[in-house]
């Protein structure tokens, strides 16, 4: 027998009644806010429910919004249906009917053509009464109460029932925000780079503040370099917000990366990017700025796709926004072909990059947030520039958007430290070696010539700790530059002493350290192998 | 990991070799095996062109020597293509290259 419940026009003093036995369960709604996860606050809830209706089992089941499947989270008395995972579509079986009618129900003799699966007669249920967990008038789950016995649930079980739905509606769904919005947060932390990487000859800052009324938004920024030495910078914005978002916002970032490995411009890794997002995210849109540093930081390549262009600070001077053609957003079908910039950095120069959340205020008008951001930008330490943007602009307001700035300063060449590395003797070392020796001679300004020489000199060197130092055990290379003006002075140490027989040519390596260096002095020792290279920072003005 | 990338097409009696990327230790037996792939079909001369090679060292000579001397067994006529500006012109000059094969700026 299956009955719709109606609960119209019932008696003061019985509904007096249940509210009074609702106040025992409120007060362990209260208690129970201070946890964490849902599942654990509706166990607390259900728990005394179950003892005042004087009923076997007490389930919730929760609305799944994108399979609309009513899933089983908490179940007292049959636990095992959490377990195993069980869904009812919406509409079948008991939990599916109250969900779709969005009316109390009664059963009251289980049987197999009345429930679905015989989930709840396996669970040797008789009888269950069911109330529909409604939100604003939008059904979110299913609360179902049963016995192991026939038993007659009276109007007032279906009140008392009812009320508990919407406590249990009230404290779920805050907890459900609150938690979402902790995971959104985390997730979003989790996917932006934890320290950006040290790269000599340049300095690099970045600060981000999420936004805080409703939830996170999908704001990222990340800085990689690539195996052919170039910087990759990107900032980006994924329209949306919560765990939505940061999802997205994470695929993008690592779809990006890909794409930049695979070589090309920045409107070629861009124009990907277009593809992934249109075939495989065809509901998503973002603004997103790539800016790919060459090896020698130098110049910059810039891709804007809807983003506002970054700043431009050089010593001395009012910093300038960069022009950056501003391409459609990314995930906008029919988008012409995308376009890059090149620009040139000069030593002591600064770039800033930001999200629009820094500068689009709901009382101050976009030009003015611009103009504003311009004049406060200057080259300088960028760590200092961050917080110093973000003390201005954000202040000590909770942001409405998530906010992003990131800073790129160039070393002048006088205040790039010494290089120090630390390698496995091993040949996939050299490549990484040459890397950061190409990029910090640049740094120091060292000549074409001298870095050609200086890689060469320092390459056989370490090809020689690779090849000969350690035999068949392991061992590090080290190498150690620093400018001892006019000179730029290489020492490669390793800490072996295993020595190979001669090859026929084995010679050569030498002598291409010779002349690819202006002194060189190669001491083998007891503790291993020293070789110094001094060679002059601009030879072509000396030969 | 050391990259490089070997291209080659047969022209006549001709095979003509590019050599893209770095040669080190790392990969230099990888790209002597493709150079050797590439001249195995019996050609009267062979042209190497280093114009996209952006460094190498005495590996990548170890393998150019070892491809002279083989060449020059055969009576196959060697060239190598090095423009004047390109980073492993002064490596090939110093090693003193020139006096087994042709070294050009560009390909004759």
């Amino acid at each position: 027998m299956l009955r719709p419940v109606s609960t119209a026009g019932e008696p003061g003093n019985t509904l007096t009644g249940a509210e009074d036995r609702l106040r025992r369960i409120e007060s362990v709604t209260d208690a129970a806010l201070a946890h964490v996860d849902v599942e654990a606050l509706l166990t607390e809830l259900l728990d005394p429910l179950r003892e005042l209706l004087g009923v076997d089992t007490a389930s919730v089941l929760l609305l799944d919004a994108s399979s609309q499947d009513l899933v089983a989270t908490v179940a007292l008395g049959m636990e095992a249906t959490v377990r195993q995972g069980l869904r009812i579509p919406m509409g079948k079986g008991f939990a599916g009917r109250v969900a779709a009618e969005k009316q109390p129900m009664i059963i009251e003799r289980v049987d197999e053509t009345n429930v679905l699966y015989a989930v709840l007669a396996e669970h040797g249920i008789c009888s269950l009464l069911g109330v529909p967990l409604l939100s604003n008038g939008t059904v979110i789950g299913v609360l179902h109460v049963g016995t192991h016995f026939p038993h007659r649930f009276s109007d007032d079980d279906v009140k008392l029932l009812q009320l508990a739905a919407e406590r249990i509606v009230v404290a779920t769904q805050s907890r459900r925000t609150e938690v979402e919005r902790a995971a959104a947060l985390v997730f979003q932390r989790s996917l932006l780079p934890a320290r950006l990487p040290v790269v000599p000859g340049l300095e690099l800052a970045a600060h981000y503040v999420p936004a805080s009324r409703g939830g996170v938004g999908g704001d990222w920024y990340d800085v990689f370099t690539l195996p052919s030495g170039w910087l990759c910078v990107v900032i980006g914005d994924v329209v949306g917000r919560g765990l939505v978002a940061a999802d997205i916002m994470g695929r993008l970032r690592n779809a990006l990366r890909a794409y930049a490995l695979l070589g090309g411009d920045p409107a070629e890794v861009l124009g990907r990017l277009d593809q992934q997002v249109l075939h495989f995210e065809p509901d998503t849109m973002a603004t997103v700025l790539l800016a790919m540093f060459e090896p020698s930081f130098g110049r910059l390549h810039l891709s804007a796709a809807g983003h506002p262009p970054p700043l431009l600070a050089l010593p001395g001077q009012t910093a300038i926004f960069l022009d950056v053609p501003r391409d459609h957003p990314v995930g906008v079908p029919g988008g012409l072909r995308r376009r890059a910039t090149t620009i040139t950095l000069p030593p002591g120069g600064l770039v800033c990059f930001y999200t629009d959340g820094l500068v689009e205020r709901r009382d101050t008008p976009l030009d003015g947030g611009l103009e504003q951001l311009s004049r406060s930008v200057a080259a300088g330490p960028v760590d200092a520039l961050c917080r110093k943007l973000i003390a201005q602009f954000v202040g000590a307001e909770v942001p409405d958007d998530d906010v992003a700035v990131l800073a790129v300063r160039r070393q002048d060449s006088g205040e790039v430290g010494p290089l120090d590395l630390v390698l496995p003797a091993l040949p996939w070392s050299l490549r990484d070696i040459r890397l950061a020796v190409r990029r910090w001679l640049s740094a120091v300004g060292a000549s074409p010539r001298a870095i050609a020489d200086l890689l060469v000199a320092i390459g056989e060197a370490c090809s020689n700790a690779v090849e000969h130092a350690y035999g068949p055990g392991s061992g590090n290379v080290m190498v150690h530059l620093e400018l001892q003006l006019p000179d730029v002075l290489a020492t490669i140490r390793d800490t072996g002493h295993w020595r190979p027989p001669r090859q026929e040519d084995g010679g050569r390596g030498t002598l291409f350290m010779r002349d690819c260096s202006d002194d060189l002095r190669i001491d083998h020792g007891p503790m291993g192998t020293n070789v110094v290279i001094r060679h002059r920072l601009f030879p072509a003005a000396v030969r | 990991m050391t990259a490089a990338r070997v291209d080659s097409s047969a022209d006549g009696g001709s095979t003509h070799i590019w050599v893209s990327g770095e040669i080190d230790l790392a990969n230099a037996p990888a790209v002597e095996e493709q150079i050797r792939a590439a001249i195995s079909s019996h050609p009267t001369s062979v042209s190497v062109d280093l114009t996209e090679l952006t460094y190498m060292d005495s590996a990548g000579m170890r393998i150019l020597y070892r491809l002279a001397s083989r060449l020059h067994a055969l009576r196959i006529v060697l060239e190598l293509i090095v423009p004047l500006e390109s980073p492993t012109r002064r490596l090939i000059e110093l090693s003193g290259f020139e006096s087994i094969a042709a070294l050009r700026p560009i390909r004759s």
